[in-house]
């Protein structure tokens, strides 16, 4: 089956945001199950001009063998979100199946997508593949937010599943790549992941890209920094005098971050982070993304 | 001139001769700045993620790992295919991959290095030179290590499996160079944790080779998350 086919079979939603009467509209919409798309017609301030969009999986999750495909659209100067209800689910593996969830996303001219979901949670023997692919031009403004969580940690499951595949691809118009970014994590490939992650329950990636986020860029840099200069101490020599009277090692940080800036002109930002609660990264998020609020009409993770 | 008595013709002098080249290419001596980078390891030791020997066997071994993932497919198709073309576009597709800035810089300012020096010392090798010449100020080549490495060692002749050995040796000695420069082992131990870790290394050689740039892709988020704060690190000995 060729790829188009393979597309048509596959493609659950999709969606595409033009300008209209000098507001970002949807002018095309088409979800079918296993998903489903909310889009109020009024979020924030109505001064603002940008549709949000929620993405729900019936079920509640993706369930294991489930394949889906998403395209958006999106015209040049217009806005776009991208969010979720709840953190997305994904079942245990039947029969070994992998589930997929592809989105491909065309970014205009001026024009801002912000992909703010809430983290996913891969349960017990799960096996995912979720891959992402932003074909943007050079002004394009993109906001993403890829983030797991170790499952679910009540019920002692910790980086119990499978295979977590995730993939983030950014092309310039040219095809030119900018940002090519895979991370696997895969039981039979590893071995352990928890010895990967080691006491870190949440492994989250900010991408923020284009010249509308110099001003977030530059904020999110200075607040990592400070984070983490303050963690960070002096060398003290010789290992194993790293522990305190009771003899335990004296702990890691709860919460890492670290920025990179890519691009030919630096004018885009990774941030990776890994921590021990859930609640800090949407503390973090909800701190650091707020100054979005003024251009999608509501701050995200509020 | 005679090398030994069974050996009458070109090929077998052509073979001993490399491995001269080869192993004068994975020698420590050869000057091209390995010293200057510890992959995270500063920043896990002063982030307490490595507190001891054990700890520190892990980190290395999750290094060489990430290295086979991430690092090994451009070697091996600059080793298969060592030209001009193919050096440029994995040159390109890397510097998209590699979106950590500070293995990235590590990973030009070795490449360049390696690149100077290797055409320099190789000059059997002309073709090093050119290449090497019309990519300097072209502005497009950012001169990134593991394919440069694969281009030398498929000029030299060393086969896509060895090449790919000899790049997660390198990356292996690196590490454990800079666990003794900051004093976390002492020269005796790294030797013997160096051969200690030379079946993980050929585990994680098998896992992850000959695989194509498509699939190239990080598995050690912790390790990325904590060298990216190199930068912050208030007093360091080394440049990443």
């Amino acid at each position: 089956m060729g790829k188009e086919e393979e597309d048509k079979e596959m493609e659950m939603g999709s969606i595409v945001v033009e300008k209209v009467g000098g507001r970002s509209s949807v002018v095309h919409c088409f979800s079918r199950y296993p998903l489903k798309f909310i889009i109020p017609k009024k979020v924030g301030s109505s001064r603002t001009d940008a549709v949000w969009v929620y993405a729900l999986n019936y079920g509640g999750g993706i369930v294991s063998g489930d394949q889906i495909l998403c395209k958006f659209s999106l015209g040049d100067c217009c806005t776009m979100v991208l969010t979720t209800q709840g953190s997305t689910k994904v079942y245990k593996s039947v029969a070994s199946k992998c589930s997929r969830q592809i989105l491909e996303a065309r970014v205009g001219s001026d024009a801002l997508l912000a992909i703010i979901p809430d983290p996913v949670t891969c349960f017990s023997t799960a096996r995912y593949y979720q891959k992402q692919v932003f074909n943007v031009s050079s002004n394009s403004n993109l906001v993403i937010v890829d983030w797991i969580t170790s499952g679910r940690h009540e019920s002692g499951e910790k980086w119990d599943f499978d295979l977590y595949r995730s993939v983030n691809n950014i092309f310039l118009e040219d095809g030119q790549p900018l940002f090519l970014d895979t991370m696997l994590l895969e039981k039979e490939k590893i071995g352990c992941i928890h010895e990967l992650v080691q006491d870190y329950q949440v492994i989250a990636m900010i991408l923020l890209a284009g010249p509308k986020l110099q001003y977030v860029q530059n904020l999110m840099q200075d607040k990592v920094k400070g984070i983490m200069s303050e963690q960070l101490q002096h060398p003290s020599g010789a290992l194993s005098n790293q522990r305190n009277e009771a003899g335990y090692l004296i702990s890691k940080p709860s919460f890492m971050a670290s920025c990179s800036v890519f691009g030919t002109k630096k004018t885009s930002l990774v941030v990776r982070v890994a921590a021990m609660t859930t609640e800090s990264v949407y503390k973090f998020l909800q701190k650091q993304l707020a100054p979005l609020e003024s251009m999608l009409g509501m701050a995200p993770y509020r | 001139m005679q090398i030994s008595e069974g050996c009458n013709n070109g090929p077998c002098l052509a073979s001993s001769i490399s491995q001269w080249s080869q192993w004068q290419l994975l020698d420590s001596l050869l000057p091209t700045g390995g010293f200057a980078h510890s992959f995270g390891l500063e920043a896990a030791v002063q982030s307490h993620l490595v507190s001891n020997p054990d700890q520190l066997k892990t980190f290395i071994i999750h290094v060489l790992e990430n290295t086979g993932s991430l690092l090994l497919p451009f070697v091996h198709s600059a080793s298969v295919a060592p030209n001009l073309e193919t050096w440029h576009h994995l040159d390109k597709i890397l510097d998209a991959t590699l979106t950590n800035e500070v293995s990235r810089k590590a990973s030009i300012s070795q490449g360049s290095a390696l690149m100077r020096v290797g055409s320099a010392v190789f000059s059997e090798i002309p073709s090093l030179k050119t290449m090497r010449n019309a990519s300097l100020g072209s502005g497009t080549v950012s001169f990134h290590h593991a394919p440069i490495f694969g281009l030398i060692c498929g000029s030299l002749g060393l086969d896509s499996t060895d090449s790919q050995r000899a790049y997660m040796f390198i990356t292996m000695r690196d590490v454990i160079s800079a666990a003794t420069r900051l004093n976390l082992i002492g020269p005796l131990g790294a030797a013997v944790l160096q051969h200690q870790l030379a079946p993980n290394a050929e585990v994680i050689l098998e896992k992850w080779k000959n695989r194509d740039v498509d699939d190239a892709c990080q598995v050690a988020p912790l390790l990325d998350t904590v060298q990216g704060c190199h930068g912050y690190l208030f007093s360091r000995l080394f440049s990443s």
